[in-house]
């Protein structure tokens, strides 16, 4: 069991130090019962921290952003930022690493591992309490969560209201840390791609359905981009004016901006859109979920990129965000990799 | 500033106005954005044609041209060239393949009218966005690098000093001369091989172009092809070539003794020692590995001390020499597979199983038997020799797939000359094939079996092993189908050629390719064999493949040819459509440095930049780069989004 | 009558190989329909996922791409980097519900003007009875 105390020591003896500029944590949310993102600057907050099934989100975006802001200021604080990371969170880390996007002194990862479990999908537990209200959310003993709702507590098991991509984990121990808290648990998933082997089975057309049917929905708020720490590119290609032009701008990088797609929500645009997303994240994915968390009209959006997660794994032996060292997906090749496709 | 593209769409004869309809297509195209200027004309690559276009480039002040007609394979710098005479960039001009692509392969005027059309068009959008380039040129330092001073990098060097050339050629070893000066006989002639080699030693030492460093190794090579940075590791001999008189007083009184290299451990030689008589630079040389033995901090002196001209100075130290080069070639050679490897053939500890190399030591009159056949064990004369050829070559399974080339003629020729030397011996020769296709080689391994009395048996020995002095022999000869059992006196193993140590990681140093047995890759295995894939750095010798001495030779000279090819000029051109960043958009992942096949892309203050000499254009990075930060100049992803809409529209 | 359904086809050629072996197919006077428009890119590995959905997008009906075989590239090993990169593009245009036939890669050698014929006219056959693609391509007002 992770406890919070532990962490929380962690955090102040990190804090009081100096080592860390600050330290991005999980506190209870205004609701009472789901986490929230919080940045602890000072030692005397770190009572605030907690480790729990509602700590879906993945704070490696807000490295990122620290990044960022690092580039922008002319002295900038160097020391490195403290991260709470769950196994799927610190594989990203790992990808930001191989892009160099960050160095390892960047950060200093504060590792959690999920133990026997991992966090709740909210909509799932939802539907499970059928209008009662949750107040508050526990890790069960074994593989269950327990669950207070103001009619009592209920043991709920983690296959009904785990979310889906914890079911289907690869790394819910953190992969690379500074400081590990919970076990290292040995875990098996017999179906690591089960969600989309569900869509393989449909024939074309009804892959075409289901696809068309769901990205009709989009509305390009680009929330999804938003809260993934992989797109941080400053300008996205799939929408060339996301940055604006300095003056250091020149004339022919103006011109060379091109306009892929349309900026318009209609099908064949939303789905430009999707498709452009998915295969710049083809080996860089680590499946945090976070996308299609956010996304507001519930699009299953991590069947998209779970599918070259899988063929990156299937056709060419390629582990995702594990190895720091590693080349990305389309910058190496084996002579072995697969060519029947090529007639 | 509003473009002004002209049109110019070859009728050739009918091989393009006999399918495509070129007045409509010029009509059409007159209608495009940006088109100042859009006519046919018969033959447009004529001089007539080539007038017209030059003229209406100035009458109309036309900024670019597409020319639709034939493959640009054949007139694209005609064309070209026509741009530039009128005044605007040779790369203003872009080619549209309406015949091989179009008219020659379509039978439907319609369909082939429609298609000339859009690739046109295609065509115009793409020189629209063309920028105005020059081939870039860099100066080149007019100096050679060879490294290794086997045959193949004497060869190299002279070939390059003789077209007068400043040539440096740095070798590893104290002397020149490589695996050949520890030759006997060379074959088919059986002439002596230190009597052919040494002039060659003796012309690079003296030659005043050639900066001989010997007992040196390259460390580091930096820079591109007509600048390359080079430092070389100079290790100290203690011994001043200048004054050492070779008189030998020295080894007298040294009391370490080492495993003699040249003699392939057959012998000892001195802590202070001269690798062989003839050796250049004619000098000695203490080898600070074995001297002060392990148990002494300090030299023992006595050298220094019967030192009758004080050559010998202790106090010498490592130097790193830094020199400049514009090419390089590279002739590292080959060395032995160990016989440590050969579990079949006792791995390697049987004093009577000797190497090929070992073999020659034996025979050489100034070897460690003065040229008797002997049994290192005891010193008898062996009076029955098994060689077995293939001993470690041809083998995936176990050892190394390839055929080591050389072996069938160096198996007849160790045959011969034990024949020779022992009257009354008998050799016997285990084969799988006799290899023989060089000049006079038929003819001489005929001798062997015809002259020498040679027994070849065609099979492979499954074993050897030492019996109350013996060698016990098991093979088995396919073509009577018999086991074969032979107790040997001696047995020499023929075996693999590989890539000589280290030269897996000088490679690396120099960012040469390697192929999956380690020999140096070349740039084409059939039509480019003494280029590697890096421009600037040449390929000679065993270093690239097995090969016998007059391959060598002519590969040498090969390599040196293409190096003076470089030397010779002024300044190197190049062609300037290549990759270039977009500095806003990259952010330093280095995925384009990964893919580049010419390792062109480097990391550069948390960005990339691109070596434009290195560059080839080929768009690679593009492809990669998922924020498409990096472009080919005249070919990028936004000219290419437009062809696209060209050929797709309407 | 109506007119038998002809689909547009976008064909990137890598310079060295592929349209060399599609200027040889010209030069042998071979004949293939006229329903695709080549695109000289230098190099397989040049070619962008972006263009082939860009290609879609506008209303491309096949999409072929054709390099150097393996070991052959002019550029040492940019069709390797295609071969990975478009395998990915394949499986991801599938999994969204296009149809396989749709994108297809090749690889044609400058000297197999016979096979640049073979593979556009298969090409060809197999997209006629998909009819026109609509899936991808954007809708145009007006």
């Amino acid at each position: 069991m992770v406890k919070h105390e532990d962490v929380r020591a962690e955090a102040k003896k990190l804090l009081e130090s100096g080592k860390v500029k600050y330290i991005i944590a999980y506190e209870l949310g205004a609701d009472g019962w789901k986490a929230n993102p919080v940045f602890i600057k000072k030692p005397e907050d770190v009572d605030k921290i907690i480790w729990g099934p509602t700590c879906f989100h993945n704070l490696v975006r807000f490295v990122v952003d620290e990044k960022r802001r690092k580039v922008q200021q002319k002295n900038p604080d160097t020391r490195p930022v403290g991260v709470m990371v769950k196994g799927c969170d610190s594989r990203a880390i790992v990808i930001l690493l191989q892009e160099k996007f960050i160095e390892r002194k960047d950060v200093h990862i504060i590792g959690v591992s999920c133990e026997k479990t991992g966090v709740i999908d909210e909509r799932k537990l939802a539907n499970k309490l059928k209008g009662r209200k949750a107040k508050n959310v526990e890790f069960g003993p074994d593989e269950n969560f327990v669950v207070t709702t103001e009619e009592g507590t209920v043991d709920l098991p983690a296959s009904e209201i785990m979310a889906d991509r914890c079911l289907e984990c690869i790394a819910h121990v953190p992969v690379i840390t500074d400081v590990l808290f919970g076990e290292k648990t040995k875990r098996t998933v017999p179906h690591p791609f089960g969600s989309v082997e569900k869509i393989e089975t449909l024939s074309s057309e009804d892959r075409w359905k289901f696809w068309s049917e769901q990205l009709e929905k989009c509305v390009r708020c680009y929330a999804c981009r938003s809260v993934c720490p992989m797109c941080y590119c400053d300008e996205c290609v799939a929408d060339t004016i996301t940055f604006a032009v300095s003056p250091d701008t020149t004339a022919e990088e103006k011109a060379q901006k091109i306009k892929w797609l349309d900026k318009s929500p209609v099908i064949s645009e939303n789905i430009f859109y999707h498709m452009v997303r998915a295969i710049h994240l083809a080996g860089r994915c680590i499946d945090c979920g976070e996308c299609e968390r956010a996304c507001p009209v519930n699009i299953p959006l991590r069947m998209l990129n779970k599918k070259l997660e899988k063929e990156a794994k299937l056709l060419f032996g390629y582990d995702v965000g594990f190895d720091p060292e590693k080349p990305a997906l389309i910058s190496c090749f084996r002579d072995e990799d697969p060519e029947d496709f090529i007639r | 500033m509003k473009k002004r593209t002209g049109i110019f769409i070859c009728h050739c004869g009918i091989n393009i106005a006999g399918t495509v309809d070129v007045k409509s297509v010029a009509a059409e195209m007159a209608k495009e954005p940006g088109v100042a200027h859009s006519v046919d004309y018969v033959y447009m690559c004529s001089d007539p044609g080539q007038n017209m276009i030059e003229q209406a480039i100035k009458d109309k002040k036309l900024d670019s041209v597409v020319v639709a007609c034939c493959s640009p394979n054949l007139h694209e710098t005609t064309f070209r060239n026509a741009a530039k005479r009128a005044g605007i960039n040779s790369f203003k001009c872009e080619i549209a393949n309406i015949r091989e692509q179009c008219s020659w392969v379509h039978k439907d005027k319609g369909k082939a009218t429609h298609k000339a059309a859009h690739l046109t068009k295609s065509a115009v959008k793409k020189v629209q966005k063309n920028e105005s380039l020059e081939p870039i040129s860099v100066p080149v330092t007019r100096k050679a690098l060879v490294i290794g001073g086997g045959i193949s990098g004497i060869q190299s060097a002279l070939d390059l000093a003789g077209a007068g050339y400043k040539v440096i050629l740095v070798e590893r070893s104290p002397s020149i001369g490589g695996h050949m000066s520890q030759l006997s006989e060379t074959f088919p002639t059986l002439d002596c091989s230190q009597c052919i080699l040494t002039p060659k030693m003796v012309e690079v030492s003296r030659h005043p172009n050639i900066k001989l460093m010997t007992y040196s190794e390259v460390q580091e090579v930096t820079g591109y092809v007509g600048n390359f940075k080079v430092k070389i590791l100079k290790k100290p001999t203690y011994v001043d070539p200048a004054k050492c008189n070779l008189c030998d007083e020295c080894t007298k009184v040294c009391p370490i003794v080492v495993p003699n290299e040249f003699d392939v451990g057959l012998t000892g030689r001195r802590a202070i020692y001269i690798p062989f008589p003839q050796a250049i630079p004619a000098s000695y040389t203490l080898d600070d590995k074995n001297c002060p033995d392990p148990f002494t901090t300090i030299a023992c002196g006595k050298c220094a001390d019967v030192c009758k001209v004080k050559a010998i100075n202790y106090d010498m130290k490592p130097e790193i020499i830094e020199e400049e080069v514009g090419a390089i070639i590279v002739a590292t050679g080959f060395d032995l597979y160990d016989k440590e490897n050969m579990a079949e053939y006792g791995y390697g500890k049987y004093a009577d199983v000797l190497d090929g190399l070992q073999f020659e030591r034996l025979c050489s009159a100034s070897g460690p038997t003065q040229g008797k056949i002997l049994r290192p064990s005891d010193h008898k004369e062996p009076k029955e020799v098994v060689f077995i050829q293939c001993s470690g070559s041809r083998d995936p399974e176990l050892h190394c797939a390839y055929c080591s080339k050389i072996c069938c003629m160096y198996t007849a020729k160790h045959a011969m000359l034990y024949k020779h030397h022992v009257h009354d011996g008998q050799a016997y020769i285990f084969y799988i094939d006799v290899r023989s296709g060089g000049k006079g080689y038929e003819e001489f391994v005929q001798r062997a079996v015809e002259e020498d009395g040679v027994i070849y048996l065609r099979g492979k020995v499954s074993k050897i092993f030492e019996e109350n002095g013996k060698i016990k022999v098991w093979g088995v000869d396919t073509l009577s189908g018999k086991p074969i059992e032979i107790d040997a006196d001696m047995v020499v193993l023929a075996q693999a050629m590989r890539p000589s140590n280290g030269a897996q990681e000088l490679a690396k140093k120099l960012k040469l390719g390697t192929d999956k047995d380690g020999f140096l890759a070349e740039a084409h295995p059939k039509l480019r064999p003494v280029e590697s894939v890096t421009s600037g750095m040449f390929l000679a010798g065993a270093a690239q493949a097995p090969k016998d001495i007059p391959e060598a030779v002519a590969q040498a000279s090969g390599a040196a040819s293409k190096a003076i090819g470089i030397l010779s000029q002024e300044r190197l051109y190049h062609s300037p459509t290549v990759a270039k960043v977009l500095k806003n958009l990259c952010t330093g992942c280095g995925m384009c440095v990964a893919v580049c096949p010419y390792d062109a892309i480097a990391f550069k203050d948390g960005k990339v930049e691109v070596n434009e000499v290195l560059c080839e254009g080929c768009g690679t990075c593009s492809a990669t780069c998922l924020r498409a930060a990096i472009q080919v100049k005249n070919l990028t992803q936004n000219q290419v989004q437009e062809m696209i809409l060209a050929c797709l529209g309407g | 009558m109506t007119e038998e359904f002809e689909p547009k086809i976008v064909a990137f050629l890598c310079k060295w190989c592929s349209s060399a072996g599609s200027d040889l197919a010209g030069v042998s006077r071979m004949e293939y329909p006229a329903n695709v428009i080549p695109i000289q890119v230098m190099c397989s590995g040049s070619v962008s996922p972006l263009y082939i959905f860009e290609a879609f997008n506008r209303g491309a009906d096949g999409v072929l791409v054709s390099g150097c075989h393996p070991g052959d590239c002019h550029y040492i090993k940019g069709n390797m980097y295609a071969r990975r990169k478009l395998l990915l593009v394949k499986k991801l245009l599938e999994h969204v519900g296009l149809e396989p036939q749709r994108f297809r890669m090749s690889w044609v050698s400058a000297a197999e003007g016979q096979k640049y014929t073979q593979v556009i006219k298969e090409l060809v056959k197999e997209l006629k009875p998909l009819g026109p693609q609509t899936k991808l391509r954007r809708e145009r007002n007006g």
